[in-house]
């Protein structure tokens, strides 16, 4: 186990390496000049080359790449063009925010989808197999953009039970709560038919199993056939779905952001690319990648410890 | 002993009770009982230097935060009026005299506000080792020269009207302390080392909110809010939304939601439309064939229906516009020269061998309205046989195609629909379509060495009855060349909710520290 994990945490800090390899190229390939878009139209040519110089971008892509990864081994992210503060703290000053975010709406996405899997599976074929069904693919096919916009105009604007914007009052955890409603639903909301149908297709394969019909001939309970014997088994592809979904929710994260203007890393990636301010660009997406590897390694590891057969095969 | 006791049914409806909760919460109302002020920047603060500010949002901020000697008057005329001084008098074209109010002190102990520290603000705009962006806003000063500890005198090496206009009133303007910004090194970023306004930063949470506090030590008239709460939203539709739902009391709106809330306005809030300043093209570049033909360019100009492409896209909350320079401010011209009429823009085109049309590009910023209004220009164009290829850009790759140092795509634009903005002088309008500015800001590439001497004339001319005259004529000049249609001023919809009054230049910029609790 432990050969396994330190294999798959070498791996992880090589995807690493190679995601930020490529966001390096990509941003080459990105047209527009930070220069003239970040200084304005009254900034002299002097100015913007002495600011192409402080970015690095008057030096080939290479130089570029290896002077970030050794600033990366120093801890240094480098320094946010636009307001000169570190890079790193412009990200920290973010990342709870994203963070909070994406685990409150996994864990309600979650508290939800689960218990809907199961109750699907346990009545396959009846009406309410069929519901779950159809609100789960419903769920899936919403985008978050719209289920953050119409959730606003209708809890919001309409009912005026949840604030439009903003993350909540600083040490006020009841108001970030508040705050954390409206767009924890957009990000969740598709997750819970995701993690339904995941559920429902993994539960069904286990109940057909020979130790669930012996558990019936036993005369268990089904509430303890269900939960204890076979979810327990049902549940581990749904871990390391949760694992990648963290990871893809901060893609989800931009929008609800950007619609909620709630701070986040992803709100700052998407300013930060508008205005190519892009030591900010590939800080916030370093330590995303981190996050997204790390989830997925996490996940991994989860499984291999529920699963007797996974470890096994280490 | 007690003990918990969790049953199945009484987990779900403790959850059931803490979902519903959150509707009983109490909601943050707005200016809660009338202290604190909720207002919209569309971006969040990035240098509040005014030597090095970025955008308009840090004007609006530094207002409250920083003296000046004279400020723009809230109202629907531009005017200018005392700030900071008791006495600001033009003596002679080239001299102007000022004395500050008394009471003036700078936060964190950097003593009292004088004279010295207006010397130090403006000569350090024009100063060459600080490379200024701004310096053309000081761009005729000599010096500052330092009568006693609240007066003094700016001398100017040549009459210089803008300076009434923009350099004086706004944030190029603005006074900050020498003592403390040579402490920290001679210019600073979003911390300023000292501030003395009617508002202080409390606190800045970026992305969230910077939060202005009342200075209980400005002598003047104090702000009638205790707090201000500037939030960075830089989605139009999500501000619009947060003022419907109470949560903000002041934000501009979309141009093309103006139509709606003049039908229904928003519950408990005002909507009102301001005349802006910026100015909507449609330009051609002279240098890339077809239009390198004059008759090309002058049958674009006769195939545009203006009021058609701004019904399009602004939904008739837009007036089109017949110069670079907005109605109220000198320089703005009556009427435009060449009009809609597609039967001659054929003939034109027939005239330059080109009767069976052409293919070519416009290029645009992806914003909606940019998009509805290139979609109009490109169904008039396909009238009289030109075909568009729409190419629409991010605002990152936009703002730099035309300039020629940031790569080849200059050499691409055919067509291009450009918005820029510009304070109240009309010597901020024409600037950037000098031959100086061919590859810089001057997309177009037109090259008038005519228009070049009038713009410099203009700017030192003192008779405003003459200025007037230079101005109209530049822009006769700039539609002559045929490399200009000028399509709107657009205008600007200001939201705010009925609780409060608003402080707001013409064009809807607002003065924080002029809102007021209504009533």
């Amino acid at each position: 186990m432990l050969a396994y994990a330190v294999r798959r945490a070498g791996l992880a800090i090589a995807i690493t390496a190679v995601a930020l390899t490529i966001l390096i190229a990509m941003i080459q390939l990105i047209p527009g000049d930070p220069a003239a878009v970040l200084l304005g139209p009254l900034a002299s040519q002097e100015m913007r080359e002495s600011f192409r110089v402080q970015m690095g971008l008057d030096q080939p892509a290479i130089v570029q790449m290896t002077r970030f990864f050794g600033r990366v081994l120093r801890g240094d992210l480098g320094t946010d063009v636009l307001t000169n503060r570190p890079v790193l703290d412009t990200v920290l000053d973010q990342l709870p925010f994203t963070l909070t975010l994406i685990f409150f709406s996994i864990g309600w996405s979650a508290l939800l989808g689960i218990p809907l899997g199961c109750f699907s599976a346990i009545r396959r074929g009846t009406w309410a197999d069929s519901i779950v069904g159809v609100l789960s693919v419903g769920a899936i096919a919403l985008p978050s953009f719209v289920v953050a916009i119409y959730s606003l105009l209708f809890f919001s604007v309409m009912l005026g039970w949840f604030p439009t914007i903003g993350a909540g009052e600083p040490g006020k955890p009841l108001d970030q709560l508040h705050h954390l409603v409206l767009p924890s639903l957009a990000v969740g909301l598709g997750w819970v038919g995701y993690l339904a149908r995941m559920v429902r297709a993994s539960m069904l394969e286990v109940l057909s199993e020979n130790h669930i019909r012996m558990a019936r001939a036993f005369g268990l309970r089904e509430s303890v056939i269900t939960f204890r014997y076979a979810l327990k088994i049902a549940i581990i592809p749904t871990v390391v779905l949760l694992g990648i979904g963290v990871g893809h929710m901060i893609s989800g994260a931009v929008f609800a952001e950007i619609v909620f203007a709630r701070p986040g890393v992803g709100r700052l990636i998407f300013d930060s690319l508008a205005t190519r301010n892009y030591p900010v660009v590939m800080g916030a997406v370093m330590v995303t990648t981190i996050f997204y590897v790390l989830s997925t390694l996490c996940a991994d590891l989860i499984a291999a410890s529920l699963d007797p057969r996974v470890r096994a095969n280490l | 002993m007690f003990k918990l006791q969790m049953t199945r049914r009484s987990v779900l409806a403790s959850m059931a009770a803490a979902g519903l909760s959150a509707g009983f919460y109490p909601k943050a109302s707005l200016s809660q009982d009338g202290k604190v002020l909720r207002v919209r920047a569309y971006s969040d603060i990035q240098n509040l230097d005014p030597a090095f500010r970025k955008s308009s949002p840090e004007d609006d901020v530094m207002r409250n935060i920083f003296p000046g000697l004279a400020t723009m008057k809230p109202g629907d005329a531009w005017q200018w009026e005392l700030d900071s001084a008791t006495k600001l008098e033009q003596v002679d074209p080239t001299h102007i005299e000022f004395t500050l109010i008394d009471g003036l002190v700078w936060s964190d102990g950097h003593g009292p506000v004088t004279a010295e520290d207006v010397k130090f603000s403006f000569e350090r705009m024009i100063d060459p080792a600080l490379d200024s962006p701004y310096k053309g806003d000081w761009a005729a000063l000599d010096h500052v020269e330092v009568q006693d500890e609240k007066s003094g005198v700016i001398v100017l090496k040549e009459p210089f009207p803008p300076l009434w206009n923009v350099g004086l009133v706004f944030g190029s303007g603005r006074i900050v302390s020498k003592k403390a910004v040579e402490a920290a090194g001679g210019k600073f970023d979003t911390k300023p080392p000292a501030q003395c306004g009617r508002y202080s930063i409390k606190e800045w949470l970026p992305k969230q909110r910077l939060v202005l506090v009342r200075n209980p030590e400005w002598p003047g008239q104090p702000g009638a809010f205790e707090e201000i709460h500037v939030i960075p939203i830089e989605d139009e539709k999500t501000a619009e939304l947060g003022l419907e739902a109470g949560d903000l009391d002041y934000t501009w709106v979309a141009v093309s939601s103006i139509p709606r809330y003049r039908e229904t306005p928003p519950k408990g809030g005002k909507i009102i439309v301001k005349p802006s300043l910026a100015y909507v093209w449609l330009g051609m570049n002279q240098e890339k064939a077809p239009f390198d033909k004059l008759e090309v360019r002058r049958a674009v100009q006769h195939a545009i229906d203006v009021p058609t492409v701004l019904e399009a896209a602004y939904f008739g909350a837009a007036e089109p516009a017949t110069g670079l320079i907005a109605p109220g401010l000198l320089g703005h011209r009556e009427k435009n020269i060449y009009g809609y009429d597609p039967d001659k823009a054929r003939d034109l085109l027939k005239q330059a061998g080109l009767a069976n049309g052409f293919d070519c590009t416009l290029d645009i910023l992806n914003k909606a309205e940019r998009v509805s209004a290139a979609q109009a220009l490109q169904a008039n164009l396909a009238d009289v046989g030109i075909n568009v290829e729409i190419r629409q850009h991010d605002s990152g790759t936009f703002w730099s195609i035309g300039d020629q140092k940031s790569g080849d795509t200059w050499k691409t634009i055919q067509l291009l629909m450009q918005r820029f903005s510009m304070q109240p002088d009309p010597s901020f309008a024409t600037e950037w379509f000098t031959p100086e500015q061919i590859g810089v800001w001057n997309w177009e590439r037109w090259n008038s060495p005519e228009f070049g001497e009038l713009n410099a004339k203009a700017k030192v001319e003192t008779d405003n009855a003459k200025r007037n005259e230079m101005y109209i004529k530049m822009q006769d000049l700039m539609e002559e060349s045929g490399s200009y249609v000028f399509l709107t001023h657009e205008a600007v919809g200001v939201g705010y909710r009925d609780a409060v009054e608003p402080a707001l230049l013409p064009n809807g910029t607002p003065i924080f520290y002029g809102f007021k609790p209504a009533g």
